[in-house]
């Protein structure tokens, strides 16, 4: 009889492999929910609690020190705020705005972070007159101020590849009425919620049905945050569940205040063209020009209307809607006591309040391009783009400004469309470069050419080559032969110079064939010496560009660009102390801590009265030389300078200096064709238009014990009479002062 | 011999004086000529310098080294040829015993102050203190 317990004891192990297959399956359910939920924690432990957003790093300006007698106007101050995206009001201002006094200007600076410094905002009073600051006093306190620093505009960021741009704001930053506000609109059961609202979805679902369309949305905050930052914005049902999972593990994991500081940091707000702003804060900036605790009910308004419908609100392009959005919110916000009658009607009432125009999108391409690339050693694009850091430079947006228009107006004069300019102006003092432009369209972002336009120099070379030849047996004074000369070149080749003017213009002092720029006193020179001393000079300022010397060297036939040129001019205007140009003084990151410092550097390479005597000759250039033109132009002023010209024209170089500035311009083709512009009649005048807009000191010689001064006949380099009308006064060394005497003729 | 005093004497004897008077001041103020930097009036003091190099030199004595910096490249913005404030940064570097940018500084310092003969000493007891060994 044992079929029947063995059918028995078959259901029974059947039923128990039911059992077994339902608890493996449940097992299995449950592990994969777990690992589910562990994978939805990964994703959010990778952003919530590492860096949560791509920060683009800022590149500062230089800050403007504000002090009596400083030669600025008020409309440049004026222009300086708004770069700084200062809003000008006409009752008391707050920080980052500032009035019109009379003539004087109220600022209230906003505060700032030098990364060695901290400086409250402070509200100050400026005083004009004549086109100088006179006098800068304290508003609160009636004090008199020496010196105040303007904190520095923002002149370009490094955008992440998603083009994101925001500020952050820490939790105890976001002002309680924009949290009320936002709770008010978007999720009224934030603080009892677990994330999901039930009774949310549940009206959404009732008005949605009504409607027979989506018109209202049951996400709360939490959701819309989860969705923000780690989901993508399309309606699958895989998605609403991610989404849901996601805001219950956000709010087991954090407070209410960090998930309300992290929508308030994450959620889109504003297309920019191609840069999304998200956050209030960088919204408020752009919309307002006022940070976001200085906001008044209306634009907080305007701004949590926005959320609802970036592109649909856009207060630019939709201003009514934009306005009836704000007013529905406002609504809410008195019906929600948040707001009284008063308060409520009078910000009914208030215009949008927005800027007329968005700020460009760095401005500067050319400058931020030179930033990055002298970044790069320490700083990946990825990290710049990410990290957050904050660059200050030494970029001075008055001085680009001058650049800009002096540029236009210098190019107008010729009628090429296709000649491109390449533009650098520097501090030679103390190597900061302080403007710069690589395209003839000074907002194009593309080849910058004053660092990448590699371009013979001409006669840009000769100032160098004087230094190299000067010495032991010639001065200025010495006499030298402007006649034909024929070089056997190592190919065999022949290589006959010529000059510019293809004359011949016989004996002369050095100083004068200088002035003149004329070529064959320079070769015959260089090809009995001058040429390997040129070379080692060239490279001890990293300009030596090839093994081989070669005579044409002696012409300017090496290729160099703006940048090199600038570097070249920075050693000689600067008495023969080296001092590499940067854009770079320090670097913080985003809490304010310094990373790097460019500190100020200064090598004596060449020696200081040799390097006079060049300078002496360089002034000849711009006074009866081949940049005279600077004379008639400004014939209260000394400059120094050199024009540059390559063969058929196709470079057109001036490099020049006053008290400060050096300044360098390149005019040329792309194609490398000709111009029919010599350093004269191009670069001179570009070079002019914009030293006329900026306004500069003259240039002067130090003084230096072991050198003496003479006047001499440029002819023949004979000492001759102080009152003779051509001589010039040049300077000697003391043991080297010329003894021949001259008439004056 | 006892000298006669005579109006032809002391005439004499006050124009020598007005001209020694008149050499002794010319030699350390002798004017530049028109392409000359004029020392006198590149080296005024200019308030804000001052300042600045007063608030590195109490930056200096804190041990605050990058602060002192600070102050005196913004010293140098302000007024570049300011031998002084050169001579301070040197003094920081030395006191951060970064020697080599001390002994540059002090040659910067004494391009803009040969005529400074306090700067100039003040370079020279400096510098024998960067050259450490």
């Amino acid at each position: 009889m044992p079929p029947k317990p063995k059918r028995k004891k078959a259901k029974s192990a059947r039923r128990r492999q039911r059992r077994h297959y339902r608890l493996v399956g449940a097992l299995v359910l449950v592990s994969a929910f777990a690992i589910y939920l562990g994978y939805l924690n990964h994703l959010i432990n990778g952003r919530f609690e590492g860096d949560t957003w791509a920060i683009p790093s800022r590149v500062f300006a230089r800050a403007q020190e504000l002090y009596p007698n400083l030669a600025l106007t008020r409309e440049q101050l004026i222009y300086e705020l708004e770069l700084s995206s200062y809003l000008m009001v006409k009752s008391e201002p707050i920080p980052g705005q500032y009035r019109l006094l009379g003539e004087s200007l109220e600022v209230y600076a906003r505060p700032f972070d030098f990364g060695t410094q901290y400086q409250e905002a402070r509200l100050v009073q400026i005083f004009f007159d004549q086109g100088r600051i006179s006098g800068l006093v304290d508003s609160n306190s009636s004090q008199n101020l020496d010196l105040f620093r303007l904190p520095p505009v923002i002149l370009g960021s490094y955008y992440p590849d998603n083009d994101e741009d925001r500020l952050l704001l820490a939790e105890d930053e976001v002002p309680e009425q924009l949290i009320d506000t936002l709770i008010a609109v978007e999720d009224r059961q934030f603080f009892q919620h677990w994330g999901l609202s039930p009774m949310a979805i549940l009206r959404a679902t009732l008005a949605n049905l009504k409607a027979g369309r989506a018109v209202q949305g049951g996400s709360t905050l939490t959701q819309q945050l989860a969705k923000n930052l780690f989901l993508t914005p399309e309606k699958t049902l895989l998605r609403k569940i991610n989404e849901a999972f996601m805001a219950m593990i956000l709010e087991i994991r954090f407070s209410k205040s960090a998930i309300i500081t992290a929508y308030v940091n994450e959620v889109f707000v504003l297309q920019q063209k191609r840069i999304a702003i998200h956050g209030f804060a960088q919204a408020s900036r752009m919309l307002f020009r006022r940070s976001v605790d200085s906001l008044e009910t209306q634009h907080l308004a305007l701004l949590v209307g926005m959320v609802k419908g970036p592109s649909r609100y856009n207060p630019f392009t939709s201003p009514d809607t934009a306005v009836s959005r704000r007013n529905l919110v406002l609504k809410i916000m008195f019906e929600q006591g948040l707001l009284g009658e008063e308060e409520y009607s009078s910000a009914l009432d208030a215009p949008l309040g927005i800027v007329d125009k968005l700020p460009g999108i760095n401005p500067f391409p050319a400058y931020l391009d030179l930033v990055k690339r002298q970044l790069q050693s320490s700083y990946s694009s990825a990290e710049l783009a990410r990290r957050g850091l904050r660059v200050f430079t030494a970029f001075d947006p008055l001085l680009q400004q001058n650049l800009e228009l002096g540029l236009t107006r210098g190019l107008g004069r010729f009628s090429q469309p296709e000649l491109q300019a390449a533009v650098i102006i520097a501090d030679y003092l103390n190597g900061d470069i302080q403007a710069l432009v690589g395209d003839r369209t000074t907002d194009f972002p593309g080849f910058n050419r004053a660092l990448m336009a590699q371009r013979p120099i001409g006669s840009l070379i000769k100032p160098l080559l004087l230094y190299s030849l000067l010495g032991d047996s010639l001065t200025l004074a010495s006499k030298v032969k402007d006649e034909s000369i024929r070089i056997q070149q190592s190919d065999g080749k022949i290589w006959e110079p010529r000059n510019y003017d293809r004359e011949l213009h016989g004996e002369m002092s050095l100083y004068e064939a200088f002035v003149h720029s004329y070529n064959l006193p320079f070769v015959q020179l260089g090809v009995s010496g001058g040429l390997e001393a040129l070379a080692e000079n060239l490279a001890r300022i990293k300009l030596l560009k090839h093994d081989v010397v070669y005579p044409s060297m002696l012409l300017g036939t090496t290729s160099m660009s703006a940048y090199e040129v600038s570097q070249m001019y920075q050693v000689i205007a600067n008495n023969g102390y080296f001092t590499p140009l940067t854009t770079i003084r320090s670097v913080t990151d985003h809490d304010n801590q310094t990373l790097e410092r460019v500190p100020l550097e200064s090598h004596k390479l060449f020696d200081q009265a040799r390097m006079i005597q060049v300078q002496r000759a360089m002034i000849g250039v711009t006074e009866n030389g081949t940049a005279g033109y600077l004379a008639e132009r400004f014939p209260a002023q000394t400059l120094a300078g050199k024009t540059g010209t390559t063969n058929e024209a196709r470079d057109s170089w001036f490099a020049g200096f006053s008290s400060r500035l050096l300044t360098v311009v390149w005019l040329g083709r792309d194609d490398n064709g000709p111009i029919n512009l010599t350093g004269s009649s191009g670069a001179l005048k570009v070079w002019s238009d914009i030293m006329e807009l900026q306004g500069f000191e003259s240039f002067k010689i130090s003084r230096d014990d072991s050198l003496s001064w003479h006047h001499i006949n440029p002819a023949n380099g004979g000492i001759t009479r102080k009152s003779c009308e051509i001589s010039v006064l040049l300077p000697f060394p003391k043991d080297q002062v010329p003894t021949a005497r001259s008439r004056c003729q | 011999m006892p000298v006669a005093i005579t109006p032809r004497l002391l005439c004499r004897v006050a124009i020598l004086s007005i001209l020694s008077v008149a050499t002794a001041c010319s030699i350390p103020h002798k004017p530049p000529n028109r392409y000359q930097d004029d020392i006198e009036v590149s080296q005024l003091e200019v308030r804000p310098v001052t300042e600045l190099q007063n608030q590195a030199l109490a930056a200096l004595n804190g041990e605050q080294y990058q602060l002192a910096v600070d102050y005196l490249q913004r010293a140098i913005k302000i007024q570049p040829r300011n031998a002084w404030s050169w001579h301070y940064l040197a003094q920081t570097y030395w006191r951060d015993a970064q020697y080599d940018r001390c002994l540059a500084m002090i040659e910067r310092s004494n391009s803009y102050g040969s005529f400074d003969e306090d700067l100039i000493s003040a370079n020279d007891r400096l510098k024998p203190k960067c050259q450490p060994g």
